[in-house]
């Protein structure tokens, strides 16, 4: 049901009602899915770290993380296209979606990983510019949220629904910068997480507790790596969820389905207000009748 | 009409403005064949592969000019 118009609050409003009815069991196979691509990403960068300089020298090293992070993505975009789904069905219904939501078309699925592909692509290449790596991850974003809209196989077709979308770009961007600072929210939240269950661990004898706050400390590469990882997980829900809702909210907009939602709003705003105005009026009659019988009551003598 | 046979009016029919008898309306009809989507499939999943090969590739250069700047 589309309920307010087109802005960025609405769609973060019910994107985040949709992923409340997608939270169990979608999001957690959507991060499930994610987890290996996400952990060996922190790897990828882990190793870039350690080798530094000599990364040239390490081509082989880095190049077998690469071909494996690239197999992981594959197994991570199928689990955002299933998430996808599941937030399309529970925004159309309003209720958590059941096994339907595995039944993503393979046309879909196929258009989704060649979009993805591309996206990742050029974000790689445009990894040094400021501006290039936002705008692949708005695209990504609307790849994601047009998933479903693929019902045949194209190369061409996916990448014209992803540009009908972004023509009003105003919308992706704000989302694109807002889950960039939940991003941080995220991070801040888990290492408080981390830092907590560290410290009620260290309560437990039988283990090396001490030896955990070392390796659960920000000095840790490898800890803040795998907490920025961590907090990726958890807003990628989100993410796909409010593009899943823009870009289904932009095609009511289109195909004037919002103004049909908003006149059938009314009616049934309407037909309520008439059946409390029948109520009341009903209830008036009956509380003049009850006062004029008690005066009736009052006039019959003793 | 195609065949320029004489009808009334009533045994043609208008399709996109231009009137047909029964067996040429079923000749266009069937002239209509859907496009076998085995290219489409050969096309994405080419490209994909392509692409995701070339993001491996692209991922280690960039990883390692960024190592390399720092």
């Amino acid at each position: 049901m589309i309920r307010t118009p087109l802005s960025t609050t609405s769609v973060l409003d019910e994107a985040a009602e949709v992923v409340s009815l997608t939270a169990s069991p979608w999001a957690a196979l959507l991060m499930a899915t994610a987890l290996p691509y996400r952990f060996l990403q922190a790897l990828f960068i882990d190793q870039l770290i350690e080798v530094h300089d000599s990364a040239s020298s390490y081509g082989n090293l880095l190049g077998a993380t690469a071909n494996v992070i690239v197999i992981t993505i594959v197994i991570a975009l199928a689990g955002r296209a299933i998430y996808a789904r599941a937030c399309r069905l529970a925004a159309a219904r309003g209720t958590a979606p059941g096994r339907e939501a595995w039944r993503i078309r393979p046309a879909a699925l196929a258009c989704y990983i060649l979009t993805a592909s591309v996206t990742m692509l050029v974000g790689y290449v445009s990894l040094f510019t400021i501006v290039g790596y936002p705008i692949a991850v708005i695209f990504a974003g609307l790849a994601v949220g047009t998933v479903e809209m693929n019902e045949r196989v194209s190369v061409t077709r996916p990448f014209a629904h992803i540009f009908r979308h972004a023509k009003t770009v105003a919308i992706p961007v704000a989302l694109t910068m807002v889950f960039f600072c939940a991003l941080f929210v995220a991070l801040a939240n888990l290492a408080a997480a981390a830092s907590l269950a560290t410290w009620l661990a260290s309560a437990i004898g039988g283990f090396d507790a001490p030896n955990w706050q070392v390796l659960f400390s920000p000095g840790n590469r490898r800890y803040v790596l795998l907490l920025f990882a961590g907090a990726l997980m958890i807003v990628e829900p989100f993410w796909i969820a409010a593009n899943v809702i823009y870009v289904r909210k932009a095609g009511a907009e289109e195909s004037g389905d919002d103004l049909r939602a908003w006149f059938d709003e009314l009616r049934s705003d309407e037909l309520r207000s008439d059946e409390l105005r029948s109520d009341e009026l009903r209830s008036d009659e009956l509380r003049s009748d009850e006062l004029r019988a008690g005066e009736e009551l009052k006039e019959v003598p003793a | 009409m195609k065949c320029t046979k004489m009808l009334c009016q009533e045994c043609a029919t208008q399709w996109d403005g231009i009137w047909h008898c029964a067996s040429c309306l079923g000749t266009a009809r069937g002239a209509t064949v859907e496009r076998s989507p085995v290219f489409a499939w050969i096309g994405v999943v080419g490209l994909s592969l392509l692409f995701l090969y070339l993001g491996a590739r692209v991922m280690v250069w960039t990883g390692a000019m960024i190592a390399g700047l720092f």
